[in-house]
């Protein structure tokens, strides 16, 4: 990684620092629950949020439960922005059924999340066949973190939407992943 | 709870509302019994968007600097939803049909005068153009009824059905979880009715599609204060889930646990004609 890169994403890579230490280590156990995608949840909760609040959209994705290799987590939490209500709602889905349905309890005016982006498996894919296998392998890291936004990461490109991808390794700085979530392009790459 | 809040005009209409009908509708499926408890039923806390909020301030912070960047994009004009052309087109090809129908019945008219016997046998085809055209507005009010009424969105109503012999109910209270208390109060003629075997509608609107307790609790003057009874529900996604709430057994020592409650899902499909 070159210091450009290094110094854009200072602000970024200290994400790395705050990351996550109450995960758990290893998949919690799925109990025979099957693994799915980002997109699977996604029509229960917009059915939800709209009661909640009908000009309600989504804002915010990322998995609520450890990811498996291929880009799938038992359960995954959609978060939608109401600007009627100026609040923001999240809905945690897992096995077709909405588990957690709470305000976020924060203040989030986020833009909505583009139609059509790619689900987790391709973003999966366009990392792992890219910059995140080699640190994978190299490293003994794993898939921890993967987050659909709008504009936050991609700075010069605000009006992107964009998968982020998390990789942690022991003792080694994590891999940041960004991928364009309409075609699947990677973006850029940081440790941190 | 915005949802709420959203339909207490609803509510408040539906508070009138003394429906003289059968416990459950002609076209409603199974009813099931449901578990009125005394207390809360506690739920496992489940974390979400852990890396949101752990990282809460960065993503914030990325987000005001987005908001000093607005763009200057003009908003464009929509496309007319392609159904709503399509209803007008079904419409004329029905009037123009009809038309068909009018110069038949011209004729039909004629050839009656003549008392044709072998005449007689076009009849049948008349007939088959007038079923052919009542088809047409069959198909027609389903693909109306399907896009609109069958574009239901998750909903609840409860419903109260028999009255307690032991205490007079002043109010009723439902509370939607995560949502505000809903009053109803009860009228001589609700409790009339009630009596009569009648049902009084007490609350009508939409719900989120997941698993959720509903309180409710019966206000009166020999009623202990604070009497609720809790009601676990999951309404189905798209579809109305109809509460019934059965008072006819409850007393002041059993409070509002000792409601006899059951639900139902109301029937979606088209009304054919047929049933």
């Amino acid at each position: 990684m070159n210091d450009t890169i290094r110094r854009r994403h200072g602000g970024a890579a200290s994400l790395a620092l705050l990351l996550l230490l109450a995960w758990p280590a290893a998949p919690a156990s799925s109990e025979g629950r099957v693994p799915v995608h980002a997109r699977a949840g996604l029509d229960l909760s917009r059915a939800a949020a709209t009661i909640w609040a009908p000009d309600a959209y989504l804002v915010y994705l990322e998995n609520d439960e450890p990811l498996d290799s291929h880009g799938a987590a038992i359960r995954w939490g959609y978060l939608y922005y109401s600007p009627t209500l100026r609040k923001a709602r999240v809905y945690s889905v897992r096995d077709g059924k909405i588990l957690v349905a709470e305000d976020l309890g924060m203040k989030f005016e986020a833009p909505p999340i583009a139609d059509g982006w790619i689900d987790s498996e391709a973003a999966y894919k366009a990392a792992d066949e890219g910059p995140a296998r080699e640190f994978v392998f190299a490293h003994d890291a794993r898939l921890h973190t993967m987050l659909l936004l709008r504009g936050a990461i991609q700075e010069n490109q605000p009006d992107r939407t964009t998968w982020m991808l998390v990789y942690t390794a022991p003792n080694f700085p994590s891999l940041f992943v960004v991928i364009d979530a309409a075609d699947g392009t990677v973006l850029r790459t940081w440790r941190g | 709870m915005g949802h709420l809040s959203g339909c207490r005009a609803i509510m408040g209409l539906a508070a009138l509302a003394v429906l003289v009908a059968g416990p459950v509708p002609a076209r409603a499926q199974e009813t099931e019994p449901v578990t009125v408890e005394r207390l809360r039923p506690k739920h496992e806390k489940h974390a979400t968007l852990r890396f949101l909020r752990e990282n809460r301030d960065f993503i914030r912070a990325r987000y005001d600097l987005l908001r000093q960047r607005a763009g200057g994009e003009r908003g464009e004009a929509g496309e007319i939803d392609p159904r709503f052309l399509a209803y007008q087109e079904m419409l004329q090809d029905l009037f123009s049909a009809q038309g068909s129908v009018a110069t038949q019945n011209d004729s039909l008219a004629r050839r009656q005068l003549l008392a044709s016997i072998t005449e007689l046998g076009s009849l049948e085809d008349q007939l088959d153009v007038m079923d052919s055209l009542l088809a047409d507005q069959r198909t027609r009010l389903g693909v109306l009824q399907a896009d609109f009424t069958g574009r239901q969105r998750t909903a609840l109503i409860v419903v109260l059905s028999g009255y307690p012999s032991k205490a007079g109910v002043d109010r009723v209270t439902v509370t939607l979880e995560d949502g505000d208390t809903l009053t109803v109060p009860l009228t001589d003629p609700h409790r009339a009715s009630l009596r009569k075997g009648g049902v009084v509608q007490i609350f009508h609107g939409f719900v989120e599609p997941r698993e959720q307790v509903v309180e409710v609790a019966i206000i009166g003057e020999r009623w202990p204060r604070g009497t609720k009874g809790f009601v676990t529900l999951d309404p189905a996604r798209d579809r109305l889930t109809l509460l019934r709430l059965d008072l006819s057994s409850v007393g002041p020592e059993g409070g509002a646990a000792s409601i006899q409650a059951s639900k139902w899902l109301h029937d979606p499909r088209p009304y054919t004609g047929d049933d």
